[in-house]
């Protein structure tokens, strides 16, 4: 039988943000997947080099809409130790406060829009509603829902007082409990066991071949989080586990989800419970020192975030090089598709959780020689670019 | 089964909608709204404008006597704020040496125009 191309956007109704597929199927079987990214490219890294260290967080916060945190964090850690700056206890246990929270308000997102994926729209109204009361402990301690700007080289912006603790340890049994309830769904509905088992399997082996990330690769088996095998603020000193799954599909990516959910609870409950004293900031140095080089990671609620940070003396980075969690798993939901059911392709690329816009990049190739590079500032200027633009074709 | 007890709990609460404009969402404080700069206390020296990461702060003239920690100043100039431009970060309200300008909890209003500033 010959094969069909089916393509989906960049601009389409059914997707949230653009991107290309070129779904090639043989009848309802996929045989294969092509995707373009990059249409909705910001230029977030150089506008980061023209900002100072105070200006580029709440940059830096806005390359992504649900994991803001973890990009403000994982550059203030970077450029904390290249200054080598130790932070106080408090705001190390308030940044993973709001760390925790964040993956809260993630998972449970996701769980929604998988849900919603499949058609149970119930589910997913349900998710969402309970993500409000995490919703609303964020904008309580930071004062805003999305951006909340806790971070600052040297520290946090503000405190978590004893009233504001007291309220949110209050409002967790009823959190705990609607986890409790997530946990029972996924393993009993019918609806969801249908449609998540079996469904974009991946072993272990093709985990690690294509590089996957965060849930989805502790899902099919990979021992791998950054906050227990690299740790970070205070990862190491509180009461958790990696949350890991066999089945290797998205039913198995569900249950790492839920899961985690009920351990950044757990996280969150000791944190605010063991609160220590003292100061939330020290004063920072205003430049960081010339020719240094780090690599910052962090477990995002998507899984595994690098910064690469480059400074050369000055009050402004040389150059910051984020990798972004959905970038490193868009290979895998390549593979995973491969003989799946076209029906299937809207969740098994929710799985992954995409977040179309922070993966965005520019790397100018040239198909027929093979060269890629970077364009000059001169180049955008003269609007004339040394290599022809080519797709990025996975 | 899960889903029916649940969707039994549900018909017998109250729906999580709030009604507005009959009910309102209560503003926790600290929340991040719209800027609000006190021409009593401002003395005129562009920290705001200088941290600011939208740059939305604009110092424009504006000569006037003001206390600051105990002594008299002339200042010369306050800051203007793009109203629309404001990203609502706070870091203005952040290194303000005389706790001048604010981030208030009034709701931020929306607006197209990027340089409509405030009064």
């Amino acid at each position: 039988m010959a094969h069909v191309v089916i393509p989906v956007g960049p601009q389409h109704p059914a997707l949230k943000e653009p991107v290309n597929f070129r779904v090639v199927a043989d009848g309802e079987k996929i045989v294969r997947l092509e995707i373009d990214l990059s249409y909705n490219h910001r230029g977030i890294e150089k506008a980061a080099e023209s900002r100072d260290f105070i200006r580029v967080l709440p940059l830096l916060e806005r390359v992504c809409g649900i994991c803001s945190h973890s990009h403000a964090t994982c550059f203030a850690k970077g450029i904390e130790e290249l200054m080598q700056l130790e932070i106080p206890q408090r705001a190390q246990y308030i940044r993973t406060i709001v760390a925790e929270l964040e993956r809260m308000h993630s998972h449970l997102l996701w769980l929604g829009v998988a849900a919603h994926e499949i058609g149970f729209n119930t589910l997913f109204m349900w998710t969402w509603r309970d993500r409000e009361t995490v919703q609303d402990i964020l904008e309580e301690i930071s004062g805003n829902r999305v951006n909340y700007n806790m971070n600052e080289i040297g520290g946090v912006r503000c405190d978590i007082s004893p009233e504001q603790a007291g309220s949110i340890l209050k409002r967790l049994p009823l959190l705990e409990e609607r986890i409790g309830e997530y946990v029972k769904m996924a393993k009993s509905q019918r609806t969801m066991l249908m449609r998540f088992c079996g469904v974009g399997k991946l072993s272990r082996a093709e985990i690690l071949r294509y590089g996957a990330v965060g849930p989805t690769a502790r899902a099919s088996g990979v021992d791998y989080d950054a906050r227990r095998d690299d740790p970070y603020l205070i990862y190491n000193t509180i009461p958790w586990n990696v949350v890991t799954d066999e089945d290797g599909d998205v039913f198995g990516r569900t249950k790492v989800r839920i899961g985690e959910l009920r351990e950044s609870l757990g996280m969150v409950r000791y944190c605010l419970e063991n609160l220590p004293g003292g100061p939330i900031r020290v004063q920072a140095p205003k430049t960081a020192p010339s020719g240094g080089e780090i690599l910052s990671r962090y477990e995002a609620p998507r899984g595994e975030l690098v910064h690469f940070i480059r400074t050369n003396g000055t009050d402004k980075v040389e150059r910051l090089d984020i990798r972004t969690p959905t970038l490193a798993n868009w290979t895998s939901v390549a593979a995973a598709l491969v003989d799946q059911n076209l029906a299937d392709i809207p969740v098994i690329v929710a799985a992954i959780d995409p977040c179309l816009s922070c993966t965005s990049r520019l790397v100018v190739a040239d198909r027929k020689s093979g060269k890629t590079g970077n364009i000059s500032w001169n180049e955008l200027r003269n609007g004339v670019c040394r290599i022809r633009p080519g797709s990025n074709r996975i | 089964m899960s889903v029916i007890s649940e969707m039994i709990r549900n018909l017998l609460t109250r729906p999580v909608t709030i009604l507005y404009p009959k009910e309102k969402v209560t503003i926790p404080p600290g929340f991040r709204g719209r800027i609000v700069v006190s021409d009593e206390k401002c003395i005129g020296c562009g920290k705001c404008a200088v941290v600011c990461p939208a740059r939305c702060i604009a110092m424009v003239d504006n000569q006037k006597e003001v206390s600051f920690k105990g002594k008299q100043l002339v200042r010369r100039k306050k800051p203007k704020v793009k109203l629309f431009k404001c990203i609502r970060c706070g870091l203005c309200e952040r290194y303000c040496p005389a706790d001048a300008i604010h981030v208030s909890s009034e709701p931020a209003l929306c607006g197209t125009d990027k340089d409509a500033v405030s009064a």
